[in-house]
């Protein structure tokens, strides 16, 4: 590559990510009074979540392990002091072992999906000095993407996670145990299936002209080294990777990512520099002169979409969250006989956490961006409130050392959540942020509000 | 109906472990109650004046003054949330909406302190009209233990919720006063009306409700909102909320509900 088409990359990519922050909106995270800085994008407010695949449930049932992992990913506890107060925890990148396209902190990315982990705001001690974001990646399959990290800097996916924990965040040395099920966890998250990739990483059903050129164009030797193709490095297989890193034309070594489930882990390359697989595409014809043509570049995207599909990409209601939250809670069967106060308060901050934020999406009377069901809406409200407060009591009695107690809340917190919560949240589902014109209204209702403050500065 | 007989239940099921004794204390409990209500007064009262200065001052374009007027009604309203939240909920949509700021407090607070706009003349009027009718209603509206017990358990309960998105009060940096004024509104019910009741019903749960309230104002003393410990905060919010619905029941009241509609 000449200096200036260098140059031109370097002018396109500034602009491109210029024009990209200006996209970002100053909400849900705003004010000069708050601990990630104001403009912060968490994506909380999201509609939908990308769904979550366990390979133990399709064999039979999740662990207490894997609970425990799930539960201490999900809690800002597990990591430092500012993280805590802000509500950080490794989900808030890594929504439901996905990853986070929308995740912006100003002055931590350089773009939406892209975060620094080794900038000055979680552990000014990781701070080196220069402003280097990496992607968000999915966790999804991460038991057969090692080495971790973008670079592939470590093979242990316990020493990253250690890593993450202790040094990017500046958390305290975890439990032994914590770590344990925490990867155990990750490990546990499963790619979502594609009907469209049959054995050996091939095409299966029906597949169109375009994805099968493609397809074809994917094992094509290189031109100037017919050593390579795209396929040497994402081999065709269960997870599209070699396991190794390589130099692409983007700025030094990089492990090859998967391209299972791509098409939800947008943006792309380790700095997600690219929005589109037609970027990325170009990027390649451009850098290893494929000589594609218009035709070829299509293709090979068509193809690239087929085997990054995936069903059922995201989930949407309040069931998924009472499903997580029963999961969670389902630790306590053990952990309160067992007078376990430690698992008992991870599960109870944690969960009690995830109830407050439910509560949230059924809007009380001040919200008058929603109109009707107030009642409804009042029922759902209080209902939550309660189970965050016998959740507590469950966590008083156990502190306590009165685990007759405790064990007689977890039954009726059972009971409750086995039918009364759910249908009094669907009753009020229809007047709920899970309702998409409500909860337009209502973020339109606080994008208007934050604009005043941005307006005058 | 398969909703409402599930909401039915869930609250049957929550009520279900309260006995409400008749409480010789009941005649006493109602005296303070009586005696809250100057507290009201002034509270709403300073709110009204803060709304009527913030009103004057923009009639005459002095941002710094509406600003500070802004601030003085503010502190008085948040000081009375025991009171609006268990007497007059349904204001709260007239008062203090949020986010969509129509009207009330945080669109005045939009236009001021967000957009450095001095055109709040006609929110500020309304705000003051609003003020206004609850201050003189306030005069001889029947003020109930229960009333006060549910505001100060509701207020208590809010005030452990999350602010690290700024909070309600982001626009104006202000969201730790509030919580503050809350705070001092829940620690004022409680030892105007229900304290002395309940030391002398039962000491021991009394002394859990005084500890918890110090908690709070320790956690909300933070120099500022990124440094309240939030994880703190909730668990002295929840214990308080749990310790004051035990009480409920030793007080000879109902046990207070955390929504106005769900009682």
């Amino acid at each position: 590559m000449s200096f200036c088409q260098l140059s031109g990359l370097v002018a396109a990519i500034a602009l491109l990510i210029g024009c990209l922050h200006q996209r970002v909106l100053a909400f849900p995270v705003d004010g000069d009074q708050t601990t990630l800085p104001a403009k912060t994008e968490l994506n909380e407010d999201a509609l939908r979540r990308p769904r979550e695949v366990f390979h133990s449930e399709i064999v039979g049932r999740r662990s207490e392990l894997i609970k425990l992992g799930n539960l201490a990913f999900s809690s800002p506890s597990i990591l430092g002091a500012v993280a805590q107060r802000a509500g950080i925890s490794c989900e808030t990148c890594h929504v439901n072992g996905a990853g986070n396209a929308k995740f912006f902190v100003p002055g931590m990315s350089t773009r939406p999906g892209n975060f620094d982990t080794t900038g000055a705001l979680f552990n000014p001690k990781a701070d080196n000095g220069a402003l280097d974001p990496v992607r968000i990646p999915s966790l999804r399959g991460a038991r057969y993407l090692a080495p971790y990290g973008n670079d592939g800097r470590m093979a242990s996916l316990r020493d990253f996670v250690h890593n993450v924990i202790v040094n990017e965040f500046a958390g305290p040395e975890p439990q032994p145990a914590i770590l344990d099920a925490i990867v155990a966890y990750i490990q546990d998250i499963d790619f979502l299936p594609n009907p469209s990739l049959g054995p050996a990483g091939r095409l299966a059903g029906q597949v169109s002209e375009s994805e099968r050129r493609g397809e074809a164009l994917f094992s094509k030797p290189f031109a100037h080294d017919p050593s390579l193709s795209c396929a040497t490095c994402h081999v065709p297989s269960a997870a599209f990777v070699d396991h190794m890193q390589h130099d692409v034309g983007s700025g030094g070594l990089f492990k090859t990512p998967t391209l299972r489930n791509a098409d939800f882990n947008a943006p792309y390359f380790h700095d997600g520099r690219f929005d589109t697989y037609d970027q990325v595409v170009a990027h390649f014809d451009r850098v290893f002169e494929l000589g594609l043509s218009a035709q070829d570049q299509k293709d090979l995207v068509a193809y690239l979409t087929a085997i990054g599909d995936g069903l059922q990409p995201y989930e949407q209601g309040a069931g998924a969250a009472l499903k997580e939250i029963n999961d969670f809670a389902s630790l306590l069967t053990t952990a309160i006989p067992a007078g376990d106060k430690d698992v008992v308060a991870l599960a109870v901050d944690t969960i009690g956490g995830e109830l407050r934020e439910l509560t949230e999406r059924y809007p009380d009377r001040k919200d008058t961006s929603v109109s009707g069901g107030e009642e409804q809406r009042a029922n759902a409200r209080a209902a939550l409130k309660e189970i965050v407060l016998l959740l507590r009591r469950i966590d008083m009695a156990v502190g306590e050392g009165r685990t007759a107690d405790a064990a007689a809340d977890y039954r009726n917190y059972r009971h409750l959540m086995a039918a009364a919560i759910p249908s009094l949240l669907a009753s009020a589902e229809r007047w709920s942020l899970f309702n998409a014109t409500v909860h337009d209204r209502h973020y339109e209702a606080l994008r208007q509000v934050m604009q005043s403050r941005h307006m005058s500065q | 109906m398969i909703a409402k007989r599930a909401a039915l239940t869930v609250l049957l099921l929550t009520l279900a472990v309260v006995h409400v004794a008749p409480s010789r204390a009941a005649d006493a409990l109602a005296d303070a109650a009586e005696r809250y209500r100057a507290y009201a007064i002034e509270g709403i009262g300073s709110a009204l004046a803060g709304a009527r200065t913030l009103r004057a001052c923009a009639a005459a374009k002095d941002l710094a003054g509406a600003k500070k007027a802004w601030l003085s009604a503010r502190a008085g309203w948040e000081r009375s949330e025991v009171f609006t939240a268990g007497f007059v909920p349904e204001l709260d949509a007239q008062i203090d909406a949020w986010p969509n700021a129509d009207s009330g407090f945080h669109a005045i607070e939009a236009k001021l302190f967000g957009a450095a706009r001095t055109d709040v003349e006609r929110d500020a009027g309304a705000l003051v009209q609003h003020l206004d009718e609850l201050h003189a209603r306030l005069r001889d509206m029947p003020l109930s233990p229960q009333g006060l017990l549910d505001g100060t358990v509701r207020l208590a309960y809010e005030v452990g919720e999350s602010k690290a998105d700024g909070g309600e009060s982001r626009i104006s940096g202000t969201s730790l006063d509030d919580m503050r004024n809350n705070v001092a509104g829940v620690e004022f019910a409680w030892r105007t009306i229900f304290a002395d009741a309940l030391h002398a019903a039962d000491a021991k749960l009394a002394d859990q409700v005084e500890e918890r309230i110090a908690q709070l104002k320790a956690v909300t003393a933070a120099p500022d909102l990124p440094h309240v410990d939030v994880r703190a905060l909730r668990r002295a919010s929840e214990e308080l909320v749990i310790t004051l619905q035990a009480a409920s029941s030793k007080l000879g009241l109902r046990r207070p509900t955390l929504e106005a509609q769900s009682r």
